[in-house]
This record gives C-alpha cells, structure tokens and sequence, in this order.
C-alpha cells in the first residue's frame, strides 16, 4: 500500500508541479488533554499522520497539551511560524480554538478529527461511530443471552455529542442482538444495558471502578468509548478472571477507535468498535499533498472503512502498532493470535455470522442505524431502545 | 564505660543501690543546675526530694536515670561506676522514671502503651506475653487499671498508674517519680502512697520528687532538700520538723542584710515595701467566691475571695501550679471562671473577652511572653499595638492603620522604657529578653490602665532589665493604680508587695504583710502545711 | 500552663523575616531558579535532549516578543486568584487547599449571566459578582464546620472540593447545557465578557481584576486593623487572642477573602479565556488551576506581590513550554516539559516550603484531632 501510495505521490508531482512547490514540507499533530500512550484514538492520529509524513517525505510534529487552556495558544504557536502545510487537530475538544485559529489565520490549512468547524480553510473529518458500535452492541447482546449473563456494559467519557453516537449505535445493536438471538434459538433475550459517563478522558482509575461495579451487575462485557480509560477496564476484567480462575470467555473486553483486541495479551478482547483516526489523518495530508484539499465535513462510515468491527487481518496489523509501542513483546505475538482465537471460540459461528449480516445491511442501507448529536436527540433513542437504562 | 544489659544490679554489702558522687550539671547556657551533690540510694527506703522551682530537683533525676550527662562527678553502683548513654541503658539497670508528663500514647490501651515500652527495633509487639505480666503485676502491686481501653479515656490517676506499671513491667530497683501528686485528688493520692510503701517493704528503692512538705512527712524515710542546686539538708524524716525543713527549702533570712546580699549576690532586691506608703486608694478588683478549672485538673483555683485596692501591690507568692496561672487567665479573659464573681471597680469582668477587659481598665503583662505576649515575628511596631490597634489615633477612615503615628508612638515607648532596638521595624524575636519584656510593660502601661496584672513580670531576665521592671511597677502603684503581681520569685513578691498571699491547691494559705512573715512561715505556707496565729 | 494552642504560631515563627539562606528573597529566589534549571538540564540531558536549545524556546515561548509576554501574563492571570486563596488563609494561620471547589463553582455562577442580558460593562461586573459571591459561600463551609466542630480545614475543603467538582459536572451537562453543544454550557454573551487586551493573543482584561485583588490584598494585610489581625491570629493565636483578637472573625474573614479570590479566578477563565466562554464537560480549562494556585504561592512567598511574579513566572514556564515541544530539530515532548518545570517549580518553592512546613505539622496534627473522638469533644 505504502508503494502504491508513493507511486500516486510521484504521479501528483508530475501532474501538478505548481501544488508541489507550493509544499513547506511540515505537518503538525496537536493532541487534547489526552496525550499519547492511549493506544488509542490520540495514538492512531499520530499513527496515521506519522504514516502520512513518512510516505509523502515531510517532517512532522507532535504537540500536546497540558491544560484546555492551551489549546488555542498552541494552534497559534504552530500557525504563526508559517512552516506548516497542515496542522491536524485530533479531537473534538479543540474545535472552539480551531473556529478562533482558523479566523485569525485564513491562509493556514487545518484539519480536525470529530468535529465541525466550518471555516473553508478547515477540512472536519467525522465518523459514522453509531455503525460500528451497533456492530459491537449486537455482539454483546447476543454472547450475554448465550453465556446466560443479565447486562452488558459501555463506559463513556465526557458527556459530548460524539459519545452520543456511540451510545445511540450500541442500543440499536443491542436491541437488534436481542431480536436476533430470539429469532435464531426460540429463546426470548431482554439483555439489559448499564452506561457511565465518568466525566473523563483520561482517569483511568475510574475507568476500572466503572468496570468493576458493571461486572458486579452481571455484565457479560464493558464496551470502551473513553480512550484511555480501556486500560482501567480490561484491567478489571482481567483481575475478574483471575479471581474465577477462567482465562477466556466473559466477561469480555470491547476496544475502541482502535483495534484493542491484542492488549492484555489478546486473552479477553473479544472485538473492537475501530473508527480509524489513522485513516482520516492520513487522508487530510494527503490531499494537501495532492492539492485535493477543500474546506467541508467528509464523513467516514462503514462503506468507506473509516469505521468497523475488528478481524483478523486487522489483529495483525495492530499488533504491530501494540509492538512499536512497546506495549507488546515481539515473543508474545504468537500467543496472542492463539489466545484472542481462543476467545473468539467461546462463540458460535452462527453469531458471528449474524454480525456480518448486520454489517452487510447497514453498507447496502437495508439497515439504518440512528444516531444522536444533542441531548434531545439522545433522549429519543433512549426512550426507543430503553434497555432497562433510560 | 556503658553497664548494658546487665539489669537488676543487686545492692552491694555496703546495702546501698546507687550512689550519686559530687554531681554537677551545668547547662550550656552557663546555668549551674546542679553542685557537687553527693546522693545515696538505698533499697528499701523512700527519699523526698525537697526543694523549690529551680532547685535542681528534675535535673538530679535526670542524671540519675541516663536523660543527662552530668559535667563532674559519676554515678557509682556497688559494682563499679556506671554511666548510661539513654534512659534504656538505666531502665535496663534497673532505673525507672515516672515524669510529670505521661508518656503515653492516647489512643493506645493501657497493655498497648506497656508493649510499646519494651519494644525493640524491627521487633513485633508482644500483646499476649504484656498482658500475662500486667495481670501478675497488678495481683502483686494491688495497682488496679482497666487494661483494654485507650488511656486518654482513663483518669490521670489511674494513667499515672498506667504510667507506674509500665515502668514496674521493667523490672526496675529504683523508682523516681517527679512531682506524682501534682495531678491526683487526694483520694488518689492516698492510693499511690499505699502502693509506694508497698514496693519499699518489696526492697524497691524510691525517690520521690515534691515541694509538699506534708508529703514529705507522710511517705518518705529520709529527706534530701536541695537549694540552688545543692544539698542543704539529707536527714531522716523522722529526725525533723516540718518547720526545720520549711527553713531549708527557702533559705533563712541569716544574720545582716550586708550577709545576705553575699548569699544571693546578683539577686539582691531592696524593698519597695509600704515604707512610708502605707495609703492604699479605693477599692479596685473584687474576687469573690472565684473557682476555676485547670488544664489537666478538675478545679485550679478554689474558692477565692480577694480585694486589690488602688496604690497597693497585692503580691501573690507560691510554687508554681497552684492555680496562679489559672486565676490569671481568668481575670483577664483568658479562660472561663466555673462560678464567683469579680468586678473591677464594681463591673462584672468575668465572662467577657480580653478587650472588653482591657477597656475596663485592666493592663495584663503575660507569664509567658513569647506564647502570649507577643507575636515574634511580628515588628516592634506591631507588637506595640497589639490588643490598642483598634484605637483611634492609630486608625484612618477604612480601618487603615496610620503607620507613621505608630511609629511616633513606638519611639517614644522606646525612648520612655529605654527599649534597644534598631527601631520601630525590628522583629520583636531580636531583641533581648529584657527588652522584649520592657516592650510589653510598655505597651500595657501605655493603656493608662486602672490596674496591673503583671505574672511572673521578670523571669528570665537579667537583674538590670528586671530591676527596672520592678522599678516601673512600683512607679505605677506610688501614681495611684492597683497592681496584682504573681511570682514564683519569694524575694521578688517579699520585696516589693504591700500584701502577701500564699497560694497552695488553689487556694490562698495567708494573707499578710510581709514585714508579718518570717521565711520558715512562708515555706511552710507554700508547702501546704497551715500555721496557727 | 497556656495549653497548646499557641503551638503552630509559633511554628511559623522560624525564619518569616529571615529566609532560609539569610539572603534578599529575591536573591534566594533567583538562585533557586537556577537551581531547577540546571536539575531540569541535567534531565534533558540524560535524555538526550539539548538543554540550550530547549531553554532558548522556553525563554523565546515565554518572553520572546509582545505576543509571547501576553500569552505568559493570560496563563497567569488566574493562577494569582487561587494563589491569594492559599495565602490569605495560610497568613491566617490555615491551611485552605478549597480553590479549586470555590474556582468550579465561582465559574459555574458566571455562566448564569449567559440568561438575561446588560450592557457591556454591567453584564461583566454582575458576572463577576455571582462567581465572588458563589466562592464565599463554598468557602463558608468548611470555615463553619472548623468553627462549630473543629473539623480541620485540611479535610473539609478537600472533601468539598470532590462535591464541587461533580456538583459542576452535574450542572454542565444537565442545567446549564448548550442544548446544541452538549458538551459545554451556554457561552457567555459578548457584553459579559472581559475585552481582549492584546488581539490574537489570550490576555484579556481579567488581568486587571486579579493584579486589583492582589494589591486590596496587600493593602488590607498589611496596612489595615483588620489585616493586621488576620496576620496576629495567624503567627500566634494564642496572643491574638490575649490582644483582643476574635480568632473565629479573622477565621471566617480569610476563609471569605479567599474564596472571593477563587470566585473571581473561576470568572476570570470563562469570562476571559477565549475562545470557548463557557464550562466545558470534565472542566478541562478549570481543572488544577486551584492546585497550582498552592504552587504559586509558595514560589511567591505567600505575598500578594510575590504570587503577582510567580504567576507571571508560572505563565512564562507554561507558554514556554508550549514552544519547547516543537522547537528546533529533536524537540522535547510535553512530558519532558513537564518533568523539567516540575524540576524548576520545586526547586523554587523549597525556601517557602521549609519555613511553611512546621505549619504543615501543625495542620497535620488539627488533622488527627478532627479525627480523635476526645480531642472533638473538647473542641465541642
């Protein structure tokens, strides 16, 4: 891929030298409060922009920031030194300083992950997150009705509209999972739904806390949608295991943004809901290589592979992401494969198979999946697929 | 040479236990606490330590049981002389010490506290095996304490005994309590004495420190006083009277006065007396029926009833804690009265805050200056206002302080009191003593107050600053205004007040003039011992 | 006996004139500077991070041109409030470490002028009234529960700060919520907010509010009967007392002070911050900023005018930082950054710390005795 890419990069130079020269050869990251080191959605921004820089030969930079009150001081840090051709803002919580930065620097191109500006210097790159998560939400649904568990758990972070599409996808995939295992077996399934927004992005002692009371319901899983409060959460699965002396099986681990089913040594990532951050930062340098870059929302869904559950190919991949990180030995890749099948096999193929099948409705548009960007329309899906948790 | 852990030196032929040898202790600062004392413990006996505040009692002790090092002389047992780096190296000797502060832990029970004791490094309490042996100590002694229940819920008599058994728990030949009855109501009092004869007819070798000659009487077989640090006396109990003993505490006034200005030398204070002053104005504090609870006792001050008229200086004289402090602090709004009254001219004091009392026309100079009188790191400046900062020359519109009549005012208080300082910024903490406390008297007189309640008004200063603080008040009672002073000085109160009292438990043993008193009366007073006529 | 009550005055004694070094406190704090800097190159070194390099975009980041002095001085701004919280009550003789609460919910109450409207400068001047009167009240708590049950401060202020903080979670996302941006409140209207001083830059006139504060402060501690008082009971209570002081008034008038202080800084981030002019869900402008204020005033000695440099100083080493993570070839990371400044702050608190540290110890024992039942009887 990264041959063809560069490939395209030499036949852009040649089809449009005017753009080329017009290159500074710099592109800049500016993370939120979250930092790196989540595995995650601020490392999968980096990852991609990293790739881009890499492929495209440009130098790229990497800027965090320590309080919210940076944010805006950053971008104008970055933009006022006139070096970059791109500075990618990675999160919705920059977008108020992106709307003031993109006005005070109109020739400064911008791009941002999960959020609208709308300024024509600004490319918002946004994702269908409610698809994925609908996808993850049946999966629950359905191996908490086999396994015999009552619940099944999301752990949200800060309460802002793009959790919402989390949330809004994972009620319709647990309402259509419930359906789905009745219709299959005869049986009837009323999994219920247990949801916290702890308020962060980055406690990740609450995220485990989160975790440990979901698990004390009765959760057949928890399903990550704050970052790196993950690592809170499948740290309470796994010392739930420990404790019962089980080494697959629920309760389950879901992943988020990326594709976390190796952490932990692959032993109870059964999917992740991936929106690949890496995907949309790639793409935003790219354009701006190939002079395609416009102002406006592009949109990642399913059909365009800015979201989607996680398989195999993907577990290969992202093991490698997990090694560069240093959060995997190379020696455990091999087991890792060996344990995450493992827990795949606690399954049965018919479930697997069902997800496909609400995959390939949602891509033909059999299936809507609804999604919520305010708190009312929150509230109307809520009061749709209640799930025991209005 | 260190003796370890030997323990339980047993007395040798000559039957004596410890000897102390021509101890001196003096302190870095140049105090002689304690001279040439020569001192014999035997098993067996319980020895009074007599003396006054200061006397060198505690410091004795101290070296006795391995706190201090003495600066001459050694302590002898019948194997050799002995020296002990820590208060372990003796109590493994043998040698314990009840303080007059517990050294207990709160919140810990009573077999807790004893564990802690014995404990060693990086070694685990011992719960079990303490508690078999508090339960065959307590059989044995008769000493009865609730073992489970955290000690800062037990009484201080029976966290005293809690105090007693740890140090008995050690096994020790020698038992020194400093001032044991201080905090006991009589009836405890009684109880420890049982128990004390009992551990001597045990073969124990007591000591006994106190200033109660009736104490003294009552438990111990031999007296030792000491004075200024040294021997005076070391007779057997039975061999002396109380009025003998009372002369030894507290010096008899011998022969001229040229001879006794040798004796006391620096200490010499002439008399300020009512000679030729003998007018006493109107009536200014009246005390009537005044109690007060202490600190660590249920009821300080007993009962008081006392006038301090204009144009007098109404002494108060006695060992400290008494019930001085107490009353003190009472007058002057520093601590709840539990019933009496007292008024100044005929207003109500009691239950009203320091600034209200002062407005009443009440001047107090502090015991303790640096706790109470002043704020150190504070400027001259703003010690000088300090309780007067509300009045109004000193105020602007705003509350805002008019630094530069402060100033004007802190000059000419230094100026009239003859204050050493750089000037009206120095930080109170650098100036001497003397000054310090010249800074105080100042700023209390300059309140034109109605009377002086001065405590211990020259304690710890040099006899030039405190001459002129005597000087000063002596000034104020010839102009006409009342002075209460409370001093544990006897020369200090003799020399200056119009009328004495005796303050003993809280309550007054006499009031007199003093030309009225002779020294031997007045130690018997103070030790608590009543005189007929 | 007088008991122990004089005991922490005359804890702080040591050394409140005299520094640690017996030097000029700004000699000494200058060397301690030095100090951190060289720790924080040593790191960087270690590393294998250039510290001349890095040091030049710190000083550049921080003080290199009007641009970059007024993004030190907006970072500072409300550092110098929740700093004044910490000194006030500390020259009181208590430890407040409630900021941060009284912050949250001073900023909480300057968003309820976003549902009416004023003209511009009585839209701000209500704005900074709510958040002035909302920190008093939080700071009253933990002063009358220390008052009439002798709870120490320590604790109390901690423990409102947790009820605060999820206090203003709750009114973020469900009473004060943009209904179109959940994520945040309702943005402050143009005329409540403080005008931008420097344009493109954060500073905004808050600036004036908080170096104003600074100097009432100084000139009520220092040059008024009242802040005399506070200072009395705070260096020996037992004195104050004796000199006619009411230690609970003095008490409850710090506690007040500093919570109008942490008020004012809650405004001055949601009134005077752009771009957003409104709580944001999680509190991420807010978070710490009440924390850091404890940092600030130990670097500024526990004065008003001291905190003002140290602030500005914090500011500098903030925007500073900013820059060092891409300036120059091999950059330092923000954790780097951090770990250096973490180097440079402590370095400069050490003086004020070893002189506030027996007050420490005497908080430290207020607090056993909240937590001793005897001890609670008494105070009863």
């Amino acid at each position: 891929m990264r041959k063809w890419l560069g490939l395209a990069l030499v036949v852009a130079l040649v089809a449009a030298p005017a753009v080329a020269q017009a290159l500074r050869g710099k592109v800049a990251v500016v993370l939120d409060v979250g930092g790196r080191g989540d595995l995650s959605f601020n490392d999968m921004g980096f990852k991609g922009t990293d790739q881009a820089a890499e492929d495209f030969g440009l130098e790229m930079v990497e800027v965090q920031s320590a309080t919210a009150a940076d944010y805006l001081p950053n971008l104008r840090n970055l933009a006022r030194t006139r070096e970059y051709d791109l500075i990618i803002c990675v999160g919705f919580l920059l977008g108020d300083a992106l709307a003031q930065a993109a006005e005070e620097f109109p020739n400064q191109k911008f791009a941002i992950i999960d959020s609208v500006v709308d300024a024509p210097n600004v490319m918002s790159i946004v994702f269908r997150e409610n698809e994925m998560s609908a996808l993850i939400g049946a999966l629950a649904a359905m191996a908490a009705a086999h396994h015999g568990y009552p619940k099944a758990g999301v752990v949200l972070g800060i309460e802002i509209p793009v959790l919402y599409h989390f949330e809004a996808g994972f009620r319709f995939g647990m309402d259509w999972g419930n359906k789905k295992y009745a219709a299959v077996t005869g049986r009837p399934a009323n999994v219920e739904l247990l949801y916290t927004y702890t308020g962060t992005f980055s406690n990740i002692a609450l995220g485990k806390a989160a975790t440990e009371a979901m698990l004390a319901q009765g959760a057949v899983g928890v399903y990550n949608v704050a970052g790196p409060l993950g690592i809170g959460d499948l740290e309470a699965i796994t010392e739930y295991h420990r404790n019962k002396g089980t080494k697959s099986g629920p309760p389950y681990y879901f992943g988020v943004d990326a594709n976390q089913d190796w952490m932990g040594k692959g032993m109870h990532g059964l999917a992740s809901g991936m929106k690949r951050v890496d995907v949309g930062c790639y793409m935003a340098v790219e354009s701006v290589v190939r002079g395609t870059f416009k102002g406006g929302v592009v949109s990642l869904g399913l059909k365009e592979k800015g979201v989607g559950i996680s398989r195999y190919q993907d577990l290969l991949e992202f093991i490698e992401f997990g090694v560069k990180a240093g959060a995997l030995k190379a020696e455990d890749i091999a087991e890792t494969i060996l344990n995450w099948q493992a827990n795949r096999a606690t399954l049965p193929d018919w479930i697997w198979a069902a997800i496909d099948e609400l995959e390939a409705g949602i891509l033909n548009g059999t299936i809507v999946v609804p999604t919520a960007d305010t708190v009312a329309e929150m509230q109307a899906v809520r009061a749709l697929y209640t799930l025991g948790a209005p | 040479m260190g003796m370890g852990a030997e323990g339980g030196a047993k007395p040798g032929p000559d039957g004596y236990f410890l000897r102390a040898e021509r101890i001196t202790k003096v302190y870095s600062d140049g105090t002689v606490a304690v001279r040439d004392v020569t001192l014999e413990l035997r098993p067996g006996e319980i020895v009074g330590l007599l003396g006054e505040n200061g006397a060198g009692k505690t410091t004795l002790t101290k070296v006795l049981s391995g706190l201090l090092p003495p600066t001459r002389g050694r302590v002898v047992s019948p194997r050799g002389p002995v020296r002990f780096a820590s208060p372990r190296e003796a109590l493994d000797f043998g040698i314990g010490m009840v303080h007059q502060h517990f050294a207990l832990v709160g919140t810990f029970t009573a077999v807790e506290n004893v564990a802690l004791s014995h404990e060693r490094p990086l070694t685990p309490l011992k719960l079990d095996a303490t508690r078999a042996k508090l339960e065959a100590l307590m059989a044995e002694s008769g000493l009865k304490v609730p073992l489970d229940v955290p000690v800062e819920k037990l009484a201080v008599g029976e966290q005293q005994r809690v105090e007693i058994l740890k140090v008995l728990s050690q096994d020790v030949d020698l038992l020194i309590l400093d001032e044991p009855t201080s905090v006991l109501t009589p009836l405890e009092v009684d109880e420890l004495f049982k128990l004390l004869r009992r551990l001597r007819d045990e073969g124990k070798a007591i000591v006994l420190i106190t200033h109660k000659l009736r104490e003294v009487g009552a438990i111990t077989d031999r007296v030792v006083v000491l004075r200024k640090g040294a021997v005076v006396g070391d007779v057997s109990t039975a061999a002396v009277t109380r009025e003998e003993l009372a002369q030894l505490m507290v010096g008899k006034a011998v022969g001229t006065r040229a001879e006794r200005a040798v004796e006391l030398s620096t200490d010499e204070i002439p008399a300020h007396g009512s000679h030729g002053h003998s007018e006493r104005g109107p009536g200014v504090l009246h005390v009537e029926g005044l109690s007060v609870a202490g600190t660590t006792k249920p009821i300080a001050v007993h009962d008081l009833t006392f006038d301090v008229y204009g144009g007098e200086i109404f002494g108060i004289a006695g060992v400290e804690g008494n019930g001085q402090t107490e009353l003190v602090e009472a007058l002057t709004g520093l601590r709840p009265a539990l019933k009496g009254t007292a008024t100044i001219h005929g207003k109500n004091i009691l239950g009203l805050d320091p600034r209200q009392i002062y407005k009443l026309g009440v001047a107090h100079i502090p015991e303790d200056r640096w706790v109470l009188g002043l704020v150190l790191p504070f400027t001259l400046a703003e010690n000088a206002i300090l309780g007067v900062h509300r009045w109004d020359q000193f105020r602007g519109p705003l509350s805002v302080l008019r630094w530069g009549k402060i100033n004007a005012h802190v000059r000419a208080l230094m100026e009239r009191f003859e204050i050493q300082a750089t000037g009206p910024n120095a930080p109170a903490k650098s100036l001497s003593g003397g000054n310090q406390q010249k800074l105080i008297v100042g700023r209390e007189l300059a309140k034109d107050p109605a009377i002086v309640i001065a405590s211990q008004p020259t304690r710890g200063l040099d006899v030039g600053a405190a001459q002129y603080i005597r000087d000063t008040l002596v000034e104020m009672r010839d102009r006409g205004r009342a002075i209460l002073l409370v001093s544990a000085d006897l020369d200090e109160v003799l020399a200056l007040s119009d009328r004495v009292a005796i303050m003993y438990e809280g309550r007054f043993m006499a009031v007199a003039r003093p030309e009225e008193l002779d020294r031997e009366k007045i130690g018997m007073l103070m030790g608590g011992v009543g005189v007929k006529g | 006996m007088t008991g122990t009550g004089a005991r922490p005055g005359d804890r702080l004694l040591r050394g409140v004139h005299r520094t640690l070094t017996g030097l000029h406190p700004a000699v000494e704090s200058v060397l301690a500077a030095i100090l951190g800097l060289l720790v924080g190159a040593v790191l960087m070194y270690i590393w294998g991070y250039d510290p001349w390099r890095a040091y030049w975009a710190l000083l550049k980041g921080a003080f290199g041109g009007d641009y970059e002095i007024a993004s030190s001085i907006a970072r500072g701004v409300p550092l110098i409030l929740t700093g004044l919280t910490f000194s006030i009550c500390l020259r009181a003789g208590m430890f407040n470490i409630g900021a941060e609460g009284q912050m949250y919910v001073g900023a909480a109450a300057s968003i309820c002028v976003a549902y009416f409207s004023l003209p511009h400068p009585w839209h701000l001047v209500v704005g900074i009234l709510f958040a002035a009167a909302a920190g008093v009240l939080w700071s009253l708590g933990p002063a009358l529960l220390k008052l009439t049950r002798g709870v120490s401060e320590v604790i109390s202020t901690i423990m409102f700060n947790w009820i605060s903080r999820f206090l203003v979670f709750y009114l973020v996302a469900y009473v004060l919520v943009d209904p179109r941006q959940a994520q945040r409140t309702v943005r402050i209207p143009l005329s409540a907010r403080f005008p931008i001083l420097v344009p493109g830059t954060d500073l905004s006139a808050a600036v004036y509010l908080a170096v104003g504060f600074a100097l009432f402060v100084y000139v009520l501690l220092w040059h008024t009967a009242v802040g005399y008082e506070v200072r009395a009971a705070g260096l020996n209570p037992t004195a104050a007392r004796y000199g006619g002081i009411s230690i609970k008034r003095t008490m409850v008038l710090s506690f007040a002070l500093g919570g109008v202080a942490a008020g004012l800084a809650g405004a001055a981030t949601t009134m005077g911050l752009p771009p957003t002019y409104a709580i944001i869900s999680g509190l991420p402008e807010l978070m710490n900023l009440g924390f850091d204020g404890m940092a600030v005033a130990m670097v500024g000695r526990n004065h008003p005018i001291g905190i003002l440099f140290a602030a500005l100083f914090f500011g500098g080493l903030n925007a500073g930082g900013r820059v060092m993570q891409f300036y120059g070839a091999n950059p330092v990371p923000l954790e780097m950054v951090r770990v250096v400044m973490g180097a440079i702050v402590l370095a400069m608190a050490i003086p004020e710390l070893a002189r506030v540290l027996p007050a420490v110890a005497g908080a430290a024992r207020g607090l056993v005795r909240t937590l001793s039942p005897k001890a609670r009887k008494e105070a009863a």
